[in-house]
């Protein structure tokens, strides 16, 4: 069976192969993880469709290609019926496999181990349990850079191309990555077409790239760095979505307006229902699935927000598939889609964002669940911020920035007169492409959000 | 183009600059008639008589002391020290006077002068006449040291030094005397202060100095053949100046280096090398810098035990080989 560059998500057009889990003779269960994929959108990890042996792998690691592009050639039971062939090829396959792992640094130079440790009796002693470890060690080393040898110019070498050590196999003493295997290793990415490495974009961390402390060193720094600076290498997400949103920028005429709710009501919501909840479902119960409860509700009757522009029409979506803007651990912003969300109702609304996100941090999102949104909510609240003015993703023509939620002396109005009342208050900020709609219309939305915000009996929609 | 000895072209350096400058002479012990002990100096005499091509006494401290004077009054001297292991009785005239003398004096009295010697074992001579004392000679402020390890270099490289305006010291290899190369016909000067990459290589650096240069190249030539190693060789040729830039380009290159060195393992010349490329080579090095030297101990007379301390060819393979993992 033909294994295929999916398509993940409407717009994309090709995916980086990042790396295959399978070699080549390797059994594979269905659903077991194959490969993973890296797309403008995301990275991902990709089942295997069948059960079988890998049989080919057609496109190798760090190579972008087409959707549709055959990847490899899973061989399942009835191919090897069908093909007489595909059986000992794979067995040929795995006995490379095994040749190849068997450490030859001490197959082929058995006289190192006594030479390089023979210093004293306790390296003496040492050597053979070091010999063993090396018959097992893989080739390719899985300990953080940290950890393991480098030599400064490989780490030189990495920091200037945003590299991982662990994805290169070491060739020196203890599978060492060395210098030549760097170079071989880029000289490979460059063949493939790849010039830019590609930052790790899983690492919960920005890749900083200086072996440096900052300010420190001698004479030679990384390219582009002045004394006491740093690089960090913007990792694949980073620079795709920071081109989309460049464009996005040039082109969209962008509209902030902003209204100021009352939570009072949600929160009331909360605090009734949060630690039945919490036992119930585990996790936190917070404002934004009742806010996007209420997007959902408001885009109803101003829906020309919910919708894409086209040339010079507006298709209008009769369904909302709501985008939520998840930020990687400040390496990069995903916006993972859920689908039908005028359909759920705030509780499902909750468990779908809590999953999406944790899809989102872990690579799990799958093609649909980042498909192209109606409309996005980008929530900021968590860090308590005023009012954020957020980018239009065209063809989408509006987004919404939720942002903090505090405690604000407020005027209640009641038959007795007028009295001030501590409220959580927070703003709602939307920003439109003013090509799509105008002012007023966007106004009356978020007029609209406000009032369903604040009136709404919340506590109802919570078991 | 003429094939000439190590020891031939030392004496026709001498004799082109004897014979461009008339203020050249050149003193030391047994280099009039005799041609010096090592016939390093042949000819001379006869060519340019006992007025420039004098004897001295056995007492090598009259040989510096009357060059420092000639520098002084206008002269400029070649001074022969017949084996470097004698510096040991000539050091306060040429440490403590002639190297600081341009500086003591405010630059009013620089001392244009060359100090040739015999440096370096190989032939037998024990603990007193086989040293490799380059880096007693390096680590005076001062002085400028070179080293040549070919004719056609020791030739061009002595008339640098006699005609450089400070004091230079020349160290020629015993070992090296009698080997044969090409020498250019006519004036030959060479530049103080330049290496040579006598063999261009990619996986390791080897810096080498004198007799450790053919050495290394020997070394080099069995590390490609026998173990695909290809070793870029570098002739140091002067420790003072040192070519920093070759060698540090060199590093750059190959991410590795080996010093092979005669003198003594410790503060020999190696390790101010290795700690230059420690500083500025750093985040160009692949593995720990690897010196190939003499240990720290007296030299044996005995040519087994000779042969065993002064790194060997099949040492330098052996440690390259070793290493380069």
């Amino acid at each position: 069976m033909d294994i295929l560059m999916p398509q993940l998500g409407e717009t994309v057009t090709e995916g980086t192969v990042t790396n295959w889990y399978k070699q080549i003779g390797d059994a594979v269960r269905a659903d077991e993880a194959l490969f993973d994929v890296e797309t403008d959108k995301v990275a991902t990890e990709i089942p295997c469709p069948v059960s079988g042996v890998l049989a080919e792998v057609l496109v190798q690691a760090g190579q972008t290609v087409k959707v549709g592009t055959r990847l490899a050639v899973v061989s399942t039971a009835s191919d090897a019926n069908a093909s007489p062939a595909a059986a000992p090829e794979a067995a040929r396959a795995s006995a490379r496999e095994a040749a190849h792992t068997a450490t030859p640094s001490v197959a082929e130079h058995p006289e190192r181990g006594a030479q390089a440790f023979a210093h004293s009796r306790a390296h003496e002693q040492d050597a053979a349990a070091r010999a063993d470890a090396r018959a097992v060690a893989q080739s390719t080393d899985a300990r953080p850079d940290r950890e393991r040898k480098l030599s400064p110019v490989v780490r030189r070498l990495l920091a200037e191309h945003g590299l991982d050590a662990t994805a290169i196999r070491g060739s020196g003493r203890d599978g060492r990555v060395t210098r030549d295997d760097v170079q071989a290793h880029l000289a490979r990415q460059e063949a493939l077409g790849v010039m830019e490495a590609t930052a790790n974009a899983r690492s919960a961390v920005p890749q900083v790239t200086s072996p440096l402390p900052p300010g420190e060193g001698p004479g030679v720094r990384e390219a582009g760095a002045k004394p006491g600076e740093r690089v960090v290498a913007l990792n694949n997400i980073r620079r795709r979505s920071g081109a989309a949103m460049a464009r996005a920028w040039q082109v969209v005429p962008h509209v902030l307006q902003a209204v100021e709710a009352d939570y009072s009501r949600i929160e009331q919501a909360r605090r009734a229902k949060q630690a039945a909840w919490q036992a119930r479902e585990g996790f936190e119960l917070t404002y934004l699935p009742f806010l996007a409860f209420a997007v959902c509700q408001a885009l109803t009757r101003y829906d020309q927000l919910n919708a894409r522009l086209d040339a010079d029409t507006l298709i209008v979506s009769r369904r909302v598939h709501l985008g939520i803007a998840v930020d990687l651990n400040h390496d990069g912003l995903i916006v993972p889609v859920i689908r039908d969300a005028q359909d759920r109702n705030v509780a499902a609304l909750a468990r779908e964002i809590r999953r999406l996100a944790l899809s989102a941090r872990s690579s799990k999102l799958k093609p649909d669940e980042l498909s192209q949104p109606t409309y996005t909510i980008s929530n900021s609240g968590v860090f308590g911020t005023l009012i954020t003015a957020p980018i239009v993703n065209p063809p989408q023509v509006a987004i919404l920035s939720t942002d903090g939620v505090s405690k604000r002396p407020v005027v209640v109005e009641s038959p007795e007169g007028d009295s001030i009342a501590a409220r959580p208050v927070g703003v709602l900020a939307q920003t439109f492409d003013h090509r799509a709609v105008d002012g007023a219309y966007s106004a009356a939305f978020l007029k609209e959000l406000k009032r369903i915000v604040e009136t709404r009996a919340w506590i109802e929609d919570i078991v | 183009m003429a094939e000439l000895t190590y020891r031939e072209a030392v004496a026709a350096g001498i004799a082109q600059e004897m014979a461009r400058d008339e203020r050249v002479v050149f003193l030391g012990e047994d280099i009039g008639a005799a041609g010096g002990v090592f016939k390093a100096t042949v000819g001379l005499f006869e060519r340019f008589g006992p007025r420039r091509v004098r004897d001295t006494p056995i007492s090598e401290q009259a040989i510096i002391g009357a060059a420092m004077g000639a520098a002084m009054t206008g002269l400029r001297p070649i001074a022969e020290i017949m084996f470097s292991d004698f510096f040991g009785v000539c050091w306060d005239m040429i440490a403590n006077e002639i190297a600081k003398t341009r500086y003591m004096t405010n630059g009013q009295i620089s001392l244009p002068l060359v100090i040739r010697t015999a440096n370096g074992a190989g032939s037998r001579f024990g603990a007193q006449h086989s040293q490799s004392v380059e880096n007693w000679a390096m680590a005076i402020p001062g002085l400028k040291v070179v080293a040549p390890s070919t004719p056609a270099d020791v030739k061009a490289l002595i008339a640098a030094a006699v005609r450089d305006p400070d004091p230079v010291i020349v160290f020629e290899h015993k070992s090296l005397y009698a080997v044969k190369g090409e020498v250019p016909d006519g004036e030959t000067v060479d530049t103080l202060g330049s290496a040579k990459v006598l063999h261009p290589g990619k996986d390791c650096t080897i810096a080498a100095l004198a007799l450790m240069v053919p050495r290394a190249l020997e070394a080099a030539a069995r590390l490609q053949s026998e173990h695909g190693i290809s070793c870029e060789v570098i002739d140091l040729r002067s420790l003072v100046p040192l070519d920093t830039r070759t060698l540090l380009a060199s590093v750059e290159k190959t991410a590795r280096l080996y010093t092979v060195e005669e003198n003594p393992r410790l503060c020999g010349w190696g390790a101010e090398i290795a700690s230059i490329v420690a500083e500025e080579g750093f985040w160009n090095l692949d593995a720990p810098i690897c010196r190939i030297t003499t240990p720290h101990i007296p030299l044996p007379a005995a040519d087994r035990l000779e042969d065993a301390t002064i790194p060997s060819v099949d040492r330098i393979v052996e440690t390259v080989r070793r290493t380069m993992d």
